[in-house]
């Protein structure tokens, strides 16, 4: 269900949910006052009908007293009942002198002039409670009169209009999900389309473009804004590929020159104090050359060409570096613990790993005390091969975590040690060429750091051996 | 002793043929050796010339892939120094004729394009060396002392010998001085490289690319500890020292 999450988080839905509420908001505030016009008119219709047979009849017993009054109420009343009418008139004692109610209804207040009450029992409908709404009157001998009419119909009706009221809502707020639902699938589409342009331009193949769909839409002129966009982009690699490259070339030739020259110049020498100054310069030429092929490396790394990738045994690799990088860590009285776990298989450059992983473990070893700990592990973590490098050091406080991996960025603690600042940065271009996740971690104490391939591979047919390039002699 | 070949429309720059070579080395005192640079490089090329001229080596230049191709075909040349891109032909399609006409010259290919394929392409053309560019010259000359040494060399000798040491590879086995010496198997390689070319300077890359078959930049000197490892099995418990460090190059084991 991937998809669905997928539109449920997707832009376009959303709008479509935010316009359906804000319709099915005005359209149930439209219904509901549709509602309480219609109810509230049939009310005071029926309260309008009432209070002039009130009136009718108290003019009846103004002009003939109490027995004028009861005979004018039997006259009125509809033997079946058919109007909805209620009369009742009550003596002092309460027992019922005319109408067609049985009894005074319970509980209505002496003073209220208007009242809501269950009748159980008429000749028209002994069965169910009816609902009415009546006027009550007081005779002057403390007879007591109730005038109202059978609310029944009328509450149905009002029951009715609301239910198709509350139908109508539920089915417009249906519509416009399902309306939402669709036009953000198909918008999602096309928008998902140069989302995966985008990402595999992002891993190096600048050659992709978006497609353009319908051209003359929106989506359509983004989709050319963005070709338009990464032609631009192509061009201005190409260019910065070729600027780096010439400045390879140009400053480290002259920089090797130079080195040759002091080299030169250190043959010649023969007083102590001049050749340390001469060697001072030689050390200065060759940090200068290493930072520079660094920084060159960095550069290849991250136009790393996934279309050269092999299957690579990581447990090969990581034996190799482990065994180049152990006696290193041995001699600085570091325990060294390295463990491979066999089968695991990912896409990759040899080199390119390789790399990753010695400069990992170069960082450990060098930034962790005499006495300290490091280690080298492969393994299956949630479900796709890792590498984690760690070691017992000073560690990354976490505001640095993301800093560290910029290029020549040292923290204030390592500024006296050597290196580039170049070896994290490496790194993480190896990890964007490979579409590898790098993680820095809390060690408790030091840094653990974390790479994860993207996906594990089954072991391949044993002819992928890597080619031997350079014979030995 | 300096042969300056203009053929064809190639143009050298006129400051090479004025380039004198000096300080000779020991070893081409009896013959010089003869190499050809193509390189396009003006710079790049006068750089690399000067540098082999003044190690002792008689030096033929082409600054296209015409002229070097035919220099390639015509001339016996003990190695060749090949740049991938020039005008003409380029690198790897004059590696691929030279080949073709049966001559075997060690070629070395000097590229801007360190790609792992580059290097690959490069040696299936029928180089057997590549350096990237930029590449200090000291590694330049190891690597071309090292072609020049591996073809008068018998392909696979079973057994070593460098002064008092002594290497067998079938027995798997290290003598020093009548004295048998334990070595770990990547030590063991390495002393192979080693004693495989005795007498020259080794970088630490080629050590790591030969050694242990890896392309990238071991950041500290990691080799430099499996060195010093290797010292103290082949060397300290001896009276004479023959792995020696070469400063600003790499190491050399001494004949």
């Amino acid at each position: 269900m991937g998809w669905l999450k997928r539109l449920v988080r997707s832009i376009t839905f959303r709008l479509a949910l935010l316009y359906t509420v804000i319709f099915a908001v005005s359209v149930s505030g439209l219904f509901y006052f549709v509602f309480w016009a219609t109810s509230g008119f049939a009310q005071r219709q029926l309260e309008a009908a009432v209070e002039a047979e009130v009136a009718g009849l108290q003019e009846s017993y103004e002009r003939s007293g109490t027995t004028g009054l009861a005979m004018a109420i039997n006259r009125r009343v509809d033997p079946n009942g058919r109007d909805g009418a209620i009369y009742l008139l009550v003596d002092q004692l309460g027992t019922p002198v005319a109408g067609n109610l049985g009894s005074w209804p319970r509980n209505v207040a002496v003073d209220d002039l208007w009242v809501n009450f269950n009748i159980r029992s008429m000749e028209w409908a002994p069965e169910e409670y009816a609902e009415a709404r009546a006027l009550q009157f007081f005779t002057r001998e403390g007879f007591k009169l109730i005038v109202g009419r059978d609310i029944r119909e009328a509450q149905q009706f009002r029951r009715q209009l609301l239910q198709s009221l509350n139908f109508g809502l539920a089915a417009t707020i249906l519509v416009g999900l399902l309306g939402g639902f669709i036009f953000g699938r198909g918008v999602m589409r096309r928008i998902e389309a140069i989302t995966k342009t985008c990402t595999s331009i992002m891993s190096g193949d600048l050659k992709q473009r978006v497609p353009i769909g319908n051209a003359s839409d929106e989506l359509g002129r983004l989709s050319k804004s963005i070709n338009a966009m990464l032609d631009q982009i192509e061009r201005l690699m190409r260019g910065m590929q070729q600027v780096s490259d010439n400045v390879a070339h140009d400053l480290r030739t002259p920089l090797n020159r130079l080195r040759s020259r002091l080299e030169d110049a250190l043959r010649q020498l023969q007083d102590p104090k001049q050749i340390e100054v001469i060697e001072n310069a030689i050390n200065d030429a060759d940090n200068l050359l290493a930072t520079f092929s660094a920084l060159l490396r960095i550069a290849r790394a991250e136009a790393g060409l996934q279309r050269n990738f092999i299957p690579l045994d990581l447990a090969a690799i990581g034996e190799d570096v482990a065994e180049m990088y152990g006696p290193l860590a041995e001699e600085k009285g570091l325990s060294f613990t390295a463990r491979f776990e066999a089968g695991l298989w990912a896409k990759g450059e040899r080199n390119l790993v390789a790399q990753a992983l010695a400069n990992l473990l170069d960082n450990a070893i060098k930034y962790c005390p005499e006495g300290g700990a490091v280690t080298i592990v492969s393994a299956m973590i949630k479900g796709l091969p890792a590498f984690v490098v760690s070691d017992t050091g000073p560690g990354i406080p976490d505001e640095f975590k993301g800093k560290v991996l910029e290029r020549l960025f040292r923290m204030e603690q390592s500024r006296t040690s050597p290196g580039s600042g170049l070896g994290l940065s490496l790194v993480q271009a190896v990890a964007r060429s490979h579409n590898l996740q790098l993680k820095l971690d809390d060690n408790h104490p030091g840094l653990r750091v974390t790479i994860t391939f993207p996906e594990a591979l089954s072991a391949p047919v044993p002819q992928a051996v890597p080619v031997r390039e350079v014979q030995a002699a | 002793m300096q042969t300056q070949y203009v053929s064809g429309s190639a143009v050298s720059p006129p400051a090479l043929g004025a380039v004198v070579a000096s300080g000779p080395r020991q070893k081409v005192a009896e013959s010089a050796m003869r190499i050809l640079v193509i390189e396009d490089d003006r710079e790049a090329a006068e750089y690399v010339l000067k540098g082999l001229r003044e190690s002792g080596y008689t030096v033929d230049h082409a600054a296209n892939g015409k002229d070097g191709l035919f220099l390639a075909l015509s001339e016996p040349y003990d190695a060749m120094v090949v740049d991938r891109m020039l005008p003409g032909p380029d690198g790897l399609s004059i590696v691929e004729s030279v080949r073709k006409s049966n001559i075997t010259t060690p070629v070395l290919f000097l590229s801007a394009l360190g790609e792992v394929e580059d290097r690959v392409a490069g040696l299936k053309a029928g180089g057997d060396d590549y350096l990237a560019k930029p590449y200090s010259f000291s590694e330049l000359l190891a690597r071309i002392e090292a072609l020049l040494r591996r073809a008068g060399a018998q392909p696979e000798n079973t057994f070593l010998k460098v002064g008092d040491l002594e290497m067998d590879l079938l027995a798997r086995k290290v003598v020093r001085q009548g004295k048998r010496v334990y070595l770990h198997p990547r030590e063991f390689r390495l002393l192979e490289y080693l004693m495989r070319h005795a007498g020259q300077v080794v970088t630490r890359t080629m050590l790591l690319e030969n050694v242990w078959e890896y392309h990238f930049d071991p950041q500290t000197n990691v080799i430099d500890v499996h060195i010093s490892r290797l010292r103290q099995k082949i060397d300290k418990p001896f009276d004479k020292p023959i792995l020696e460090t070469v400063r600003g190059a790499g190491y050399k084991l001494e004949l």
